[in-house]
């Protein structure tokens, strides 16, 4: 299910927090109805954690992480490091790197299988992508932007990219991620998608601006409708059995 | 019949229209080149000639002189040509972000306030370049009529519940920040009884927005009020324009020590009170009544202000060294 929600009377939702399949980043300082609402929709399953990175807020663009790991930009400080490896799951890797280009969230795209990074990227922070986030990296480009974090956002299930992007384009990058893609917009016809929203395989965040339109397409993509935590282990439980007869 | 074949286009120099910090400081440049560039202006605009589609033929010349011709050159200064339209619904992130920091940081509907001043076309302005493709909003300035977003039966009350709740959070939240007890029985007595004849003053721009513009900006939003009168195509609406009364709410600076203190060392220019907005002191001299209340933002601009304020030579230099308090005020005034 996707949820309309807004920082500040901002609507870059993906600007400050990061939704994955194990946690959930959410930058402080805001109110507390937009932290209240990510508890309401995610409370039991994974946890929710209130952080800074840098001193700032901006949280969603600087670091990049799926359930496997987290990757931090190298300002973060000794103390936000700490803090998120004694919150955050034990499987999940924390780790802090060097890179010239820090707004990791901007340069790295990615879901638990595969990772789309910049195509100026340092070739050891590619393996590290590789390593800590456990995933195979393609360094591209999305409808001619090198900032291929900005303008497209991945779950395990499917993907909204830039709507500008062509049928080409939207073949060869689904051919390469393995899953359904989809070029549209957010709030309102917004292009920079992971800034406007966030999304995990059951469920979506994304600025309050976004049409009914925006939303339903957005749904359907990631295939959020009816999604449940616990219905992708029932899905599976359901092919596996079918496998057998 | 083009949207500004009414309004007089202005050719000026202008500032940069880019907010990257290169841009910055080719304001700044372009400020200490100002002076000297509206002499030249003042001078041919004296001798030019008005070709028919108005253009200024004296203007061309100085493109000629300088090279200019291209968006950034040497002296940093930058020819830009702006052009008053209604509001269109494609307006929308330009305006919205104009409006962000209306009532400092409370969090209200501000999406549907913004598609409130969108649908109202025949009162309402926003400052673009002439260029039509270019989405860039310099400015926005309006009317709204408080009295026309409250609902006057019960099924009527549950239809606008959800789009007009952001006038309703916007009444609210002036009747909470003002501390003046009699101003908050005037205030609830516009907002109900009296909503009809109050007027909403929105008039929001980008800092750095040549003050020329100013005076046909307002202009125009009179004259389309009452054109609007006379106009509209129904009784209501005709009458939803007589406003008897405006209502503004506004951002200034005011010095910190201001508050009954005498300084002992200070200036007799220093002045406790800085408008953001040049009209605001016009209009904070004209209107019934007033009160401030201090804003919870804190303005990463306010340093950028106090030398800006400096390098245009205003006097108020030794602002510079305090940081301002930084209230807003709000102004009433009558109907001109």
């Amino acid at each position: 299910m996707a949820t309309r929600l807004q920082f500040e009377n901002n609507c870059e939702v993906g600007v400050f927090s990061k939704l994955t399949n194990a946690y959930c980043l959410v930058a402080i300082g805001g109110s507390e109805s937009f932290y209240s609402i990510f508890e309401t929709e995610l409370a039991d399953v994974i946890p929710v954690v209130k952080t800074s990175i840098g001193g700032t807020r901006i949280i969603g663009r600087l670091c990049a992480g799926n359930k496997n790991g987290l990757l931090l930009p190298h300002n973060t400080t000794d103390q936000e490091l700490q803090h998120l490896r004694n919150s955050l799951p034990d499987s999940v890797v924390v780790q802090r790197i060097e890179e010239r280009l820090s707004a990791l969230g901007n340069v790295i795209a990615c879901n638990d299988h595969v990772a789309l990074a910049h195509t100026d990227l340092d070739r050891e922070t590619e393996e590290l992508i590789a390593d800590v986030l456990g995933v195979e990296v393609f360094r591209q480009t999305i409808a001619g932007n090198i900032l291929v974090g900005s303008y497209c956002a991945l779950s395990n299930r499917g993907g909204l990219v830039h709507p500008h992007t062509s049928i080409e384009d939207l073949d060869e990058l689904s051919t390469l991620l393995q899953i359904p893609l989809v070029a549209g917009t957010v709030n309102r016809g917004s292009e920079v998608i992971a800034a406007g929203m966030t999304v995990n395989d059951w469920t979506a965040f994304c600025g309050s601006d976004t049409t009914a339109t925006e939303l339903s397409v957005i749904e359907s993509v990631f295939k959020l409708r009816e999604a449940q935590p616990s219905a992708i282990v029932d899905e599976m439980r359901k092919s596996l059995i079918d496998s057998y007869v | 019949m083009t949207p500004n074949v009414k309004r007089p286009r202005r050719k000026l120099v202008a500032r940069p229209v880019t907010f990257s910090p290169f841009a910055r400081s080719a304001a700044h440049l372009a400020s200490a080149y100002m002076i000297k560039r509206q002499m030249i202006e003042n001078k041919l605009h004296e001798s030019c000639q008005h070709t028919p589609n108005g253009k200024c033929c004296g203007q061309r010349n100085i493109d000629e002189t300088d090279s200019d011709s291209d968006e950034e050159s040497s002296e940093g200064v930058v020819q830009a040509d702006f052009a008053f339209f209604d509001p269109k619904p494609d307006d929308f992130h330009g305006v919205k972000t104009l409006v962000q920091t209306f009532l400092d940081n409370e969090e209200w509907n501000l999406s549907g306030f913004v598609d409130l001043i969108l649908e109202q076309t025949t009162v309402g302005t926003v400052v673009k370049l002439e260029d039509e493709d270019d989405d860039g909003l310099f400015s926005v300035v309006t009317a709204l009529n408080l009295g026309r977003y409250k609902a006057s039966d019960i099924y009527m009350q549950l239809a606008l519940e959800l789009d007009h709740k952001c006038m309703k959070e916007l009444e609210e939240y002036i009747l909470s920040v003002c501390h003046e007890s009699n101003l908050v029985e005037q205030l609830r007595l516009l907002f109900s009884k009296r909503a009809r004849d109050v007027g909403l003053l929105v008039s929001q721009r980008v800092v750095n927005l040549p003050p020329q513009l100013l005076p046909p900006l307002y202009d125009a939003l009179f004259d389309e009020v009452s054109w609007a009168v006379e106009d509209e195509p129904t009784e209501e609406l005709r009458n939803s324009f007589r406003f008897k009364t405006y209502l503004i709410v506004t951002k200034i600076y005011k010095h910190k020590k201001a508050n009954g203190k005498l300084e002992k060392k200070a200036d007799n220019e220093e002045e406790p009170v800085i408008y953001v907005k040049a009209e605001d002191e016009l209009f904070h001299e004209l209107s019934s009544w007033s009160f401030s209340f201090p804003l919870k933002i804190q303005h990463v601009t306010s340093s950028e202000a106090t030398e800006e304020l400096r390098i245009n030579g205003v006097g108020y230099g030794s602002r510079s060294r305090q940081n301002p308090h930084i209230p807003t005020a709000v102004a009433l005034s009558d109907r001109r």
